[in-house]
Formats: C-alpha cells, sequence, structure tokens
C-alpha cells in the first residue's frame, strides 16, 4: 500500500519557492516535487510534507505569512482535500 | 577591455565584479533550463536563481515582499509598463523637464493615443525639483506623477520623499535608472509607489535585465500576456504578482548575473558605494573648476548629484571631443543628447548636446586625474 503524504499547494512558484526558503531556514523536512496533474493543471511544483511534520510546517509557512492554496492527504493517486488550515 | 579608462557608467557599468561573469557563467553550462515551468532539477535550479535574484534586489531596495517585482529587459520596459498600465484615456499625469526619452516618448504617445493630458512641470538647468510644484498641479484627474531619481544628463538627485509627500495620495512613478545600485533607497514607500530600474548599470548585472517594483494594493495592466507557469488551465493572466506582470521565459542568464552583482553591492555597502563616488566626483568638479573654457552642467556641489557630470569645452563640438577623447586618450564617454533632448533645452545645450562623463565605484582617483590633465590639453588646443 503507498505511504501517505500531504501536498501543499501554492498559487505561484514564487511562494513554493519562498516555502522552500522558509522551511530550510526553520530545518524540516520537505520534498519539492510537480504539482499533481490529479488535482492540478498547472506546471508548477508542490511541497511534499509527511503527515508527523505537517504541523510544524504549517506553522513555518503560517509566520512567514505564506497562504497555503490547498492542501491534500495523498496515498498513491488517491487525493483527499484537507480544510484549510 | 582593459586600457581604457571607462567613464560611461550611466549608459552600462563596467567592468563587473568577477562572481558577476561566474555567475552567468555557471547558469549557462550548469542549468540552461526554463525557470517556473519543468519541475526537473536544471528547471528548479533555474526558477531558484530567478527567485534569489528578486530576493536579493528585495533586500537592496528594502522591499519586504519580492513578489512585488517584476522582471522586465530593461528600466524602458518597466516605465513603458507601469505608464501604460496605469494611465487611462483623459487621465493627468505630472512629469518634469529633465525626464528621459523613456519617459517623455511612452507619454507623447498617450497623449496621441488616449488623450492622457501630460503635464510637464519646468526645472531649471540645475536640475532641481521644486516639491511644491507637484502639489500646486494636482487635479481630480490626475491619476500618476513621473520622476528620475538622478538626472541621467546631470545627475541631481530628486528629493523624492518631498515630491511623494507633496503628491497627497496620487501614485509616484520612480525611474531608478541612475540611482538603483548608486544612492539608497530606503525606506522605498516613503519614495515611491512603483519603482523602475534596469541591472545593467550600478547593480553591475548584464544588460536584458531590470524590473518594476510596484506597492502593494496598487494594480497595474500587464504590456504582455503569455504563459507563466502557473495557472496554466486559464486562458486569462493570472492577477497575482508577479505573474501578472511577467509572461514568457525571463533572461535567468542574466538574473543570475544580477543577483551577483547586487549582492556584491549588498556585501560592499551602499553607504560605501556612495562615499566613493561622491569622491571621485568631488575631484572631477574640483578640477573642472581649473579648466579654460569648460561649460560645467547642473550644481557644482557634489552632494546634489550622483557621478554624472556633462561638460561642453570652448572650441570643440560634443563628438569631435568625445572621439578624441577616445582615440587619444583611451577615455570612453558618451556625447550628445542622452536621449533627454527636453533637459539639453534647458541647460541652453540643445542640439549638439555635451559630453558626459560618468563615474562608477570601479573608477579610481588616478582615472579622474587622467581625464581632467586630458581635458586641460584638449583645452589648450582647438579645433
Amino acid at each position: 500500500m503507498p505511504r501517505e503524504v500531504l501536498v501543499y499547494i501554492f498559487s505561484s512558484i514564487h511562494q513554493v519557492l519562498r516555502a522552500e526558503k522558509v522551511l530550510q531556514k526553520a530545518d524540516l523536512p520537505f520534498d519539492l516535487i510537480p504539482v499533481p496533474k490529479e488535482v492540478n493543471p498547472d506546471c508548477g511544483l508542490a511541497l511534499e510534507v509527511e503527515p508527523d511534520w505537517a504541523d510544524e510546517v504549517t506553522a513555518a509557512l503560517a509566520a512567514a505569512g505564506l497562504v497555503i492554496e490547498v492542501v491534500y492527504r495523498r496515498r498513491g493517486r488517491d487525493f483527499h482535500q484537507l480544510p484549510q488550515p | 577591455m582593459s586600457g581604457v579608462i571607462y567613464c560611461d557608467q550611466a549608459a552600462t557599468s563596467f567592468p563587473k565584479p568577477p562572481a558577476v561573469i561566474e555567475a552567468v557563467t555557471r547558469a549557462l553550462t550548469e542549468f540552461s533550463a526554463s525557470p517556473g515551468r519543468s519541475a526537473h532539477r536544471m528547471s528548479l535550479a533555474a526558477s531558484r536563481t530567478v527567485f534569489e535574484a528578486r530576493e536579493a534586489v528585495a533586500e537592496l531596495f528594502s522591499v519586504d515582499d519580492s513578489s512585488q517585482i517584476a522582471w522586465t529587459l530593461n528600466v524602458t520596459q518597466a516605465l513603458n509598463l507601469a505608464l501604460t498600465g496605469l494611465l487611462q484615456e483623459g487621465d493627468h499625469v505630472l512629469t518634469t523637464s529633465f525626464e528621459h526619452n523613456s519617459v517623455m516618448r511612452p507619454l507623447s504617445w498617450l497623449a496621441r493615443t488616449r488623450r492622457v493630458e501630460v503635464e510637464v512641470i519646468p526645472v531649471p538647468p540645475s536640475g532641481q525639483v521644486d516639491p511644491a510644484e507637484f502639489s500646486r498641479r494636482l487635479t481630480g484627474r490626475t491619476k500618476l506623477a513621473v520622476v528620475n531619481h538622478a538626472s541621467n544628463v546631470v545627475g541631481t538627485i530628486c528629493p523624492l520623499q518631498e515630491v511623494k509627500a507633496a503628491l497627497g495620495g496620487v501614485p509616484l512613478l520612480v525611474d531608478a535608472a541612475q540611482s538603483a545600485g548608486a544612492l539608497c533607497l530606503d525606506p522605498i514607500e516613503e519614495m515611491a509607489d512603483i519603482l523602475a530600474f534596469t541591472g545593467h548599470k550600478a547593480l553591475l548585472g548584464p544588460t536584458g535585465t531590470g524590473g518594476l517594483w510596484v506597492r502593494p494594493g496598487l494594480t497595474i495592466k500587464p504590456l504582455v500576456r503569455g504563459g507563466t507557469g502557473s495557472r496554466s488551465e486559464f486562458e486569462e493572466q493570472p492577477e497575482f504578482m508577479p505573474d501578472a506582470l511577467e509572461a514568457g521565459t525571463p533572461n535567468t542568464h542574466g538574473l543570475a548575473g544580477l543577483a551577483a552583482g547586487v549582492r556584491y553591492i549588498l556585501d560592499t555597502g551602499i553607504e560605501t558605494i556612495r562615499r566613493h563616488e561622491l569622491e571621485l566626483t568631488e575631484k572631477f568638479l574640483d578640477g573642472l573648476s581649473q579648466i579654460k573654457g569648460l561649460q560645467l552642467y547642473g550644481p557644482s556641489d557634489p552632494h546634489l548629484r550622483t557621478a554624472v557630470v556633462s561638460v561642453n569645452l570652448a572650441g570643440w563640438s560634443p563628438s569631435d571631443l568625445a572621439l578624441t577623447l577616445d582615440r587619444e586618450f583611451d577615455i570612453l564617454t558618451r556625447a550628445g543628447l542622452h536621449c533627454a533632448p527636453r533637459a539639453h533645452r534647458t541647460l541652453g545645450a540643445f542640439p549638439e548636446g555635451a559630453v558626459r562623463f560618468s563615474f562608477g565605484f570601479f573608477n579610481t582617483t588616478e582615472e579622474i586625474e587622467a581625464v581632467l590633465t586630458a581635458l586641460d590639453l584638449l583645452s589648450r588646443r582647438r579645433t
């Protein structure tokens, strides 16, 4: 069974790269991935985060004033939209 | 090019810091891919380069949100974007008689095509703008004021904070072609609402780089529309910055160099750069006052200007003087009207113009002495 991850979608590449900078500074684990086409046809990027780190990641992004457009819980090709953090 | 005394920094700065050359070379050799489109590692490296360049410029201008900076090819494109993206049919705009054609030409076009009323505030030959002239001319239709931060002809520095205060909330568009990287732009919110800059002058970057900072809350219509890598499912341009004002693949290689140029300025300190350029200008102005038949334009107080000094020498046409300086003395200057015919009319130097010497952080006092010696020699020789 595929592992569960969270996928954070932002409004622009600029915001994704700001998020990357914020999380690197905060030393929090994440991965940059292409936006999954199942949920968004953009040619952009998204953040992939382990569920255990989600609270800390969300808090760090919010503290930096970053607006997360939407978060999905992903298992393989199954996506479930979470309520706004 | 070695062996020359480069005094044309107001056009394009030279030499560039080695880090700029290394950054451009690295971008070209290691990750020459499209930023913000694909998600593979080379595209990511390109995206990060563009992002870091934006962050570097934001740090230099003390801008909190770097997404409010949109890239353009140069300051001319940035000015065109702001002017055509803001001014509509019947609007009133204030400007001065010391503006570059990159402001005057789009304004003339807007006057002709959108019936924008362009009011040009006369500025004395010193180039010093009187902020009260702006408040006096405000009308209910005044949509914008546009001024340069420093004149590209005589270097006169505009008191931006006073001009902005005099506008009572009407947005101020600043042409920072000559000041970005040379003068302090902090606090930017008190100096401008929109700021157009170029990368290839005092920011020490390559040509083909520039941008527009837009105060949050102000909306400008784009000059070009197209691919941004975002909101690809829609056929309308995104409305968020910077994508709203950027379309098409940007100059990633140039922006890599620009980021390195701006980092060089941040590491050196803008105050250190200003102090050095002030020293050079002071020495140059002192020396010029000893040369017979030399006509100096603009303020004689170096503190009122950037390191841009235009002159004429009795008995010489500007073009002959510049040519002789180049051919015989390896001194590179710019002769003519410097794309600012109205400023030259005010100075009484129209239509022949003047010879412009412009210095930068890498010019030395020895070079200033060599230029003064050459001018002194030529003042005794008539064509």
